[in-house]
């Protein structure tokens, strides 16, 4: 199923880029993948009918891993990340985490959201220390727990303030800590990014990766940005809409930590984009008027940003 | 420091036009009593104790009823804000209810609960528990599902998704229900001790009006308004002042 698109063909990169671009994504080796998802399909009914939101996607990704979703908007990336967290069901199919079947909400993937959901009447720490309340931890542990989780967002300056004095930034940050407290297998990431400015989304992307290559989580990550995907993800899937199915699989073996404007995630970037032309062509075509040009402004843009690169011979 | 001043000669000067009023001996003392006849009753009131123990003796009675109708009114506010058959059967019960003036059900608490402290907390409770009751399905209701569904991945069930989630983001909506709450049970209360003659500052104000004392009825009034005041500021104000702070709705 997966595809990975070799760089090799396109400009000359550092060798190590190059290396096992080509290797399959995922081996069994009689070790549970971390996540499995199989035939899983969803619509929902709306008043011009069925929609098919999601039609049997199937993937698995493997400890450790840091897999991306992109599609346009409106191709069930979130609804499919809403199954796998199980606050949503799936019509057809299994989703498995290790070798157990999903079935509800759990503690071992918890969700991170484009809103940080801190919640208002608790404090920084309180918030973090949320999820270990439930669990049950007593409350020097579970203070001593939040704030080393706090300490690797660093904000342990911010300990005591109410959640509206932070910055939309410093929220996400303390959602970040607050699901890295409970310790789960997986987290999921649902556009956590994509309402923050860019120079904040720019630091947040390598404070993740940081973060990624510390604690080693499995982190399934939604959005619709490719640049952000690049930047992040061991490996891009990305997804047609209406109905949603996996379009294609991109590998992305550039080192890390990487940087958003960095002319090889640039690079990367476009080439997905052309890629994913038809499928942003079709929802435009629903969204736009019928006598726009979507084809030549595409054209544009895409050539324009060739044209800035190192090789430009795409 | 200003407006304090202001609100000072604003009650003098109420207070003297009172006496004014009272010395032009248009209507005779058991009417309209003198400011220091009212003033001089107050003291001896709590002096001999007489309002000492109607005010603990009313305390205790709406410290019970209320302390219930907040029960039952979260418990309620939590049913019909949660559960679409309750929102659609008992929702419809508490909003029609809601227009039944308190004293209403004076007749009924005489029936089952006869002359005696349960009629009257039994009033207490019925003023008491609507508002509790829709304000808490109010603020249910506009919980963000996002935070459920957040507390949800973190592991957040069954009643711990209600005390950790639920409740706590209603709150500002049930503190306000409180809040209107206590003055109708407050008002409650007093209806009903006045009605129902068994001890209490409504018992006072009444023994006041036997007596043609009307400085002690005007005296027990002040009482009652003040504990009023007292209770709303002390706590309501302070409550909401603290949850408009934290939750970020003022500045400073």
């Amino acid at each position: 199923m997966s595809e990975g698109v070799g760089i090799e063909n396109s400009i000359d990169l550092d060798q190590a880029k190059v290396d096992s671009e080509l290797q399959p994504s995922h081996k069994a080796d009689g070790v549970w993948p971390k996540l499995r998802i199989q035939h899983v399909s969803k619509s929902f009914q709306s008043k011009n009918g069925k929609v098919y939101v999601l039609e049997d996607i199937n993937f698995e990704i493997q400890q450790g891993e840091f897999v991306c979703i992109v599609g346009p908007s409106g191709c069930g990336k979130t609804t499919l990340l809403n199954i796998v967290a199980g606050l949503e069901k799936a019509d057809a199919g299994e989703v498995w985490a290790n070798d157990y079947k999903i079935n509800g909400a759990g503690t071992d993937r918890v969700v991170i959201f484009q809103e940080a959901a801190l919640f208002p009447w608790l404090n920084v720490i309180k918030n973090v220390e949320f999820g270990l309340k439930l669990k049950g931890i007593n409350g020097s542990k579970r203070r001593s727990t939040a704030l080393e989780y706090l300490k690797m967002v660093h904000l342990t300056k911010f300990q005591n303030a109410h959640v509206h004095e932070l910055s939309g930034g410093m929220k996400q940050r303390v959602a970040i800590a607050r699901a890295l407290a409970m310790n789960p297998e997986m987290l999921l990431m649902d556009e956590p990014f994509s309402a923050l400015d860019a120079q904040t989304r720019w630091i947040l992307h390598f404070e993740l990766q940081n973060i990624w290559l510390k604690t080693k989580k499995t982190i399934l990550f939604v959005t619709h940005n490719i640049r952000e995907a690049v930047c992040l993800a061991d490996r891009i899937i990305i997804l047609s809409s209406s109905p949603g199915r996996i379009k294609k699989e991109f590998l992305v073996n550039l080192p890390r930590p990487r940087d958003d404007n960095d002319v090889n995630v640039a690079e990367y970037s476009t080439r997905i984009m052309k890629e994913l032309k038809a499928e942003i062509d079709k929802v435009m075509k629903c969204e736009m008027d019928a006598d726009s040009c979507v084809e030549c402004d595409i054209k544009c843009t895409t050539e324009g940003v060739a044209k800035t690169d190192m090789g430009g011979g795409i | 420091m200003y407006s304090i001043f202001k609100r000072a000669v604003f009650f003098i000067l109420l207070i003297g036009f009172w006496e004014l009023l009272f010395r032009c001996g248009i209507w005779p003392e058991y009417v309209l009593p003198s400011p220091v006849s009212v003033y001089k009753t107050l003291i001896r009131g709590f002096q001999d104790q007489t309002f000492i123990i109607g005010i603990a003796i009313s305390m205790k009675r709406i410290a019970i009823g209320y302390g219930i109708s907040i029960v039952i009114g979260i418990f309620l506010g939590l049913l019909i804000g949660r559960v679409r058959v309750f929102e659609e059967t008992l929702g419809s019960l508490i909003s029609g209810l809601q227009t039944l003036p308190t004293i209403c059900w004076l007749p009924l608490a005489l029936l089952w609960f006869g002359l005696n402290d349960r009629a009257i907390i039994f009033l207490v409770i019925m003023g008491a528990v609507l508002s509790i009751t829709v304000a808490t399905d109010v603020g249910v209701k506009s919980v963000p599902p996002l935070y459920i569904r957040a507390a949800k991945t973190m592991g957040a069930r069954g009643w711990k998704l209600y005390l950790e989630v639920i409740i706590p983001a209603a709150l500002p909506h049930i503190i306000t229900g409180m809040k209107q709450g206590w003055s109708f049970a407050w008002r409650s209360l007093m209806a009903g001790e006045l009605l129902i003659v068994c001890l209490g500052l409504g018992h006072l104000m009444m023994i006041g009006r036997e007596l043609n004392d009307m400085s002690q009825v005007i005296a027990v009034m002040i009482v009652i308004v003040i504990i009023g005041i007292l209770v709303d500021r002390l706590f309501f104000v302070k409550m909401e002042k603290r949850i408009r702070e934290r939750w970020g709705l003022v500045k400073g």
